[in-house]
């Protein structure tokens, strides 16, 4: 087969609920964006139940608004879905949806949710996903879109939940330069970003009113998080990209691969990915 | 101090925890244990709506021996299966009783409806809390905290003790509370173990081979988990406890730490 050049790939993450891929790969996206890859970023449920006041279509339709203009941030293409939050089930009607996305897109890669991250959706979306990792190439499932010829390689976001086993990072991807562009694609989610992530957290009296001090309030809140893949994941960081260039990483995002789906050699995993 | 123990049938949080449950109640906390299915599968010449009945009426008297309050969702027994009208039924049970703690079986426990109880279980242990999911009954402000019941299964990993409690106080309530289930600890269970010819006729007779028929079981619990409880209650005090519950913390819900944990279960 012909190997592709890294920003010739197709790449489609598939996270449960708008913001979900964004959360845990918006950089990484838009790096393999801004060389010319072209990214994807599918939410399987239109978030309808995620805010405190709103919901419904209504909220759906904001929610679908906001994905769009988070994605032409990051550079990258936008797909919700039209499941229930927080009804997603792993049922074969939602497993042909993300065959057909996964075919229509035609994906050389594909991110997911662990099956064991802490909300159920998410764990579903993955489930979803991992049953989808051989039938993609089956002509006769979902006989009415073109299997693949190649089977993608399928790679999972981080969490923190260790049962029945934790996450293990097999690739990890630098993210300083582009943090800024993550946080405004972030920004641009104003309904969980500044309204339902910090009510539900019990934080909503720390938002800030103004445009540039929520800004920084969100930087700031998430700066932690993106941090810590860069700390946990230090050896990691040091093998790929060598001791000098890992000191002077502020932020990284890394993935663990799936059993399911192309399995590629350590090396040519991270040469499929930004550095 | 508010605990909801969902057990897939009638008979399991009674088995699984019923010393802790009675502990809990006599220190004044309020206990409910819930049982998925009505139990309508659960004999060998009963089933369907008449055995339903009378597993209620079975557990509405264990219920009264351990202090607790006791309801069934009513699903049939054996087909348990994790959809949302199911997940729907226990966040609404949960928010219903004002849960802190809520207990279920681990996934991966040997029947079914155990395992799918334990899924949606983890299911509901976010979704409490949101607004927008099951909106006819108020959220929980505060996650509460999502605890296992032991089993012995080893694949894909062991249950671990997080938290052991020394029940020989109220072992009598427990063993009353499992007695008052006939239907099952004299019928049923000895039925599909092969023994029901051990089963002597009179009242008490019947009690005391229950004891020596299960005690064996409640105290190699004991054992395996002897570590804990000595961390628990420290080693002298351990070593002289006959029969002792775990328990294992659910990674989803509030993470409370060890010292936390071990203050919200009874002594």
């Amino acid at each position: 087969m012909t190997v592709k050049s890294k920003f010739d790939l197709r790449v489609i993450m598939i996270g449960a609920h708008p913001d979900d891929c964004e959360l845990k790969a918006g950089a990484t996206a838009a790096l393999w964006a801004e060389r010319g890859a072209q990214v994807q970023f599918v939410s399987l449920t239109n978030g309808d139940a995620g805010h405190h006041i709103s919901g419904g279509g209504e909220l759906a339709r904001r929610r679908m608004a906001e994905a769009s203009r988070s994605a032409e941030i990051l550079g990258v293409d936008s797909l919700v879905l039209y499941y229930h939050d927080g009804e997603l089930q792993p049922t074969i009607d939602v497993r042909r949806d993300v065959i057909r996305a996964i075919r229509r897109w035609k994906a050389d890669l594909v991110f997911t949710h662990r099956p064991n991250d802490y909300h159920p959706d998410h764990r579903y979306a993955s489930q979803v996903v991992q049953d989808a990792a051989y039938l993609v190439l089956v002509p006769n499932v979902c006989a009415d879109v073109p299997p693949l010829e190649i089977n993608p390689v399928f790679m999972y976001f981080p969490d923190h939940f260790r049962k029945p086993v934790p996450f293990i990072p097999d690739v990890i991807v630098d993210a300083t330069a582009v943090m800024e562009k993550k946080v405004r694609s972030l920004d641009a989610m104003d309904s969980q970003m500044y309204e339902w992530l910090p009510w539900i957290d019990r934080q909503l009296d720390q938002v800030p009113k103004g445009k540039t001090e929520r800004l920084e309030y969100l930087k700031k809140f998430w700066s932690k998080h993106f941090r810590s893949s860069a700390n946990e994941f230090q050896d990691l960081l040091e093998t790929r990209y060598g001791k000098a260039r890992a000191a002077k990483v502020r932020y990284a995002e890394a993935f663990e691969l799936c059993e399911y789906g192309r399995q590629p050699t350590r090396e040519e995993l991270w040469n499929m990915f930004p550095d | 101090m508010r605990i909801i123990m969902l057990g897939a049938h009638p008979d399991d949080c009674e088995y699984y925890a019923g010393g802790t449950a009675a502990l809990w109640a006599a220190a004044g906390a309020k206990v409910q244990l819930v049982a998925l299915t009505n139990g309508d599968a659960g004999h060998q010449s009963e089933g369907g709506g008449a055995l339903a009945r009378r597993r209620a009426a079975e557990s509405r008297r264990s219920a009264r021996i351990l202090g607790v309050s006791w309801r069934t969702l009513d699903f049939h027994d054996g087909a348990i299966v994790p959809s949302l009208e199911v997940r729907e039924a226990v966040i609404r049970a949960i928010r219903d009783w004002r849960a802190e703690v809520v207990i279920s079986h681990r996934p991966n426990d040997y029947h079914p409806d155990h395992r799918y109880a334990g899924a949606v279980m983890q299911d509901a242990a976010y979704l409490v809390t949101v607004p927008n999911i099951c909106p006819d009954t108020p959220r929980l402000k505060r996650n509460p905290v999502f605890l296992y019941f032991l089993d012995e299964f080893q694949k894909p990993a062991p249950f671990k003790a997080d938290v052991t409690v020394d029940v020989d106080k109220v072992m009598d309530r427990k063993w009353a509370a499992l007695d008052a289930m006939d239907s099952q600890v004299y019928e049923w269970i000895p039925w599909i173990e092969e023994k029901l010819d051990q089963v002597p006729a009179g009242a008490e007779e019947r009690l005391e081979w229950l004891k020596s028929d299960l005690g064996p079981v409640f105290r190699r619990w004991t054992k395996n988990h002897a570590g804990a409880l000595a961390g628990r209650y420290g080693a002298r005090h351990a070593a002289k406890v006959e029969f002792a519950e775990s328990f294992e913390l659910c990674e989803y819900g509030s993470q409370p730490d060890r010292a936390e944990v071990w203050k919200i279960f009874p002594r």
